[in-house]
């Protein structure tokens, strides 16, 4: 049984699921859009594809299988959910549609179909990098929030109070998305009416077009603004179970609005007094580290023992038996360790005594000395992670916060 | 020094292995992996880390100051990463090696004398053809040991830290060598992935 999984050469989730697929005994070929250096030493394990293209990543996905039967294809981002989309259609796999996929990629496309269906979600309005800002924030509502199309990770997301700060906001946004590398299709922004309230994230698996909830993490920390760069996520979620009720069922029909059949989601939701309210869908797992914090099942052994978000993700493409999807016991929750300050990176100190807070299982620093680290909204690279797990919410939440308290980010300006 | 003076780090692989960098020197002699409890015998650190209840410890490599382990249990690192800690720094507090030194391979025979003879033959692929590829990239895979069939390796430069390491050291080095040394039984990676400082891809948050 064969695997294409589709790596981009920058994700955090090259050792998660390679070592799943492993784990399962599988054959694995992976795609990247950048060569292996060891591609024709061995062309049944490593292709490149045209990530840039979902169209020609499936022809070339086409000509793959064409001597190496392919059984499933995953992707493990935004992008890469959309050429594994195309390539499941090319090649009669277990996937979602191309246009669903598109759908939870593009965030006005995403509004549209949302809106369209009654799913609760802000009001939105779409601009180029070309409008006039003075002229747009003379008309906007306030408080609102400018985002980019499609990049991920919050990056280049800035709320604004004023029209001057609207303005501000805006020409910040144009300047990430001028940049180099900057897809020119991506050079737009949505403006979007600010929803308070308190944030989750919902992990889901859709299968046959229903949607089974994984886990509900809280965000314990406010994301108000103006920048809203992720920090920690506990679950399981202290929202009351009404709430949380409200919040899968938003989830639910957002899933069905934009068309995904199958597949991992991860969605983020706000909820108030009115209600949960949509605000990101996405054809994929949670992102960077995080699906460190979630294990299925009850230990023991066998099937159900101690199994990954990846292993799970895996069976479910390959349609292999799953195993429980019933997340462990205890509390778990991450740190996506903020960046302390922009500049070079020269030494972490404190790791040892951050590790020595009790319930915190592992702290990992991502960022390697002499990485230059961006904060938001110009910046998406976390300098690491830290994981914790406890018989309360509230016990790993402390435990994440004393020991990123622990830690001392050594840095210099940059040139 | 006091064992509490002992600075221990663990960095989980994944739920099977996870490598323990430790502030003091454990064996300076190359690299030892234990794949039993028979094996262990004699090697303090070793028989502790086998002795771990409820850890189904399935093999160890010791390098330098750095120490792989590898369970079966599900039992999370937290826990096991606790006793191991313990087993190091009792270790170094015992008053013999933490790990002895590679028995010496019998005149005729033996699976050390197997092990040099596929070390040679593992070195010339990495010399030949391993490491010209990864050079391509700022790369070295330095060739530590051969154990029992098992290759340890060790990767530098643009490779150190790399976010596809894992994709070069499976899809690349290991599908190589089972084309090339057939006889190869696996492939560990004893690698301080984060002590890298040039990595040819670094990742992002996607």
């Amino acid at each position: 049984m064969r695997l294409l999984l589709l790596l981009p050469t920058v994700t955090y989730r090259t050792v998660a699921f390679v070592e799943a697929a492993r784990r399962l005994g599988v054959d694995v070929t992976v795609a990247s859009e950048r060569p292996s250096t060891f591609e024709r030493a061995n062309p049944t394990g490593l292709v490149t594809l045209d990530f840039a293209d979902p169209a020609r990543a499936a022809g070339q996905a086409r000509a793959f299988a064409r001597t190496h039967p392919v059984h499933g294809v995953v992707g493990v981002d935004d992008d890469t959910a959309v050429v594994a989309a195309a390539i499941a259609e090319e090649l009669g796999l277990r996937g979602n549609p191309v246009a669903a996929a598109e759908a939870a990629r593009d965030k006005h496309r995403q509004r549209q179909l949302l809106a369209a269906a009654g799913v609760a979600v802000p009001r939105f309005e779409l601009l180029t990098t070309a409008a006039d800002p003075e002229g747009v924030s003379r008309s906007a509502a306030y408080p609102c929030v400018l985002k980019p199309l499609r990049l991920s990770a919050s990056r280049g997301v800035v709320r604004a109070d004023t029209p001057a700060e609207f303005v501000v906001a805006f020409e910040r946004i144009k300047r990430i998305l001028e940049q180099p590398g900057c897809h020119p299709a991506s050079r737009s922004l949505l403006v979007e009416e600010f929803v308070p309230g308190r944030e989750v994230a919902v992990e889901g698996l859709v299968t046959q077009d229903a949607l089974t909830v994984l886990a509900i993490f809280d965000k314990p920390d406010p994301l108000d603004g103006p920048f809203f760069e992720e920090t920690i996520y506990v679950t399981p979620s202290r929202l009351a179970q009404t709430a949380q009720q409200q919040v899968v069922a938003c989830a639910r029909e957002a899933v069905g609005a934009l068309g995904l059949r199958e597949g991992p989601i991860h969605a983020e939701v706000r909820h108030n007094d009115r209600g949960a309210w949509l605000i990101e869908l996405a054809a994929r797992p949670i992102g960077g580290r995080c699906s460190g914090a979630l294990r299925f099942g009850t230990g023991g052994s066998g099937l159900g023992a101690g199994v990954s978000l990846e292993e799970i993700v895996i069976r479910h493409a390959l349609g292999m038996e799953l195993p429980t999807l019933e997340r462990e016991r205890q509390a778990s929750g991450v740190m996506m360790i903020p960046v302390p300050a922009a500049g070079v990176l020269r030494e972490v100190r404190g790791l040892d005594a951050a590790r020595a807070v009790p319930l915190v299982e592992e702290v990992v620093i991502t960022a390697h000395p002499g990485q230059t680290l961006v904060p938001w909204p110009e910046g998406s690279r976390y300098p690491g992670f830290i994981f914790a797990r406890g018989e309360r919410p509230e016990a790993v939440e402390a435990a994440l916060r004393a020991a990123h308290a622990r830690l001392d980010f050594l840095s210099e300006p940059a040139d | 020094m006091s064992a509490a003076d002992v600075r221990i780090t663990a960095e989980p692989i994944d739920n099977g292995r996870c490598k323990f960098l430790v502030s003091e020197p454990l064996h300076a002699g190359g690299v030892r992996r234990f794949a039993s409890s028979d094996e262990a015998r004699g090697s303090p650190l070793a028989e502790a880390i086998f002795a771990i209840p409820e850890a189904d410890v399935s093999e160890i490599i010791v390098s330098g100051n750095l120490v792989t382990v590898v369970k079966r249990s599900p039992a999370p690192w937290p826990v096991v990463g606790r006793a191991v800690g313990q087993a190091i720094r009792a270790a170094l507090a015992g008053g013999q090696p933490a790990v002895a030194s590679k028995p010496v391979a019998p005149a005729k025979g033996g699976s050390a004398t197997a092990d040099d003879a596929l070390y040679e033959r593992v070195a010339d692929l990495f010399d030949s053809q391993v490491n010209p590829m990864v050079a391509r990239h700022g790369g070295r895979v330095e060739l530590i040991d051969v154990q029992d069939a098992v290759v340890m390796v060790r990767m530098a430069g643009g490779c150190q830290g790399c976010g596809m390491a894992d994709v070069t050291l499976r899809q690349g080095i290991e599908a190589m060598l089972q084309q090339h040394v057939p006889e190869v039984k696996g492939i560990v990676d004893i690698t301080d992935h984060t002590a890298g400082s040039n990595p040819y891809f670094a990742a992002a948050k996607k």
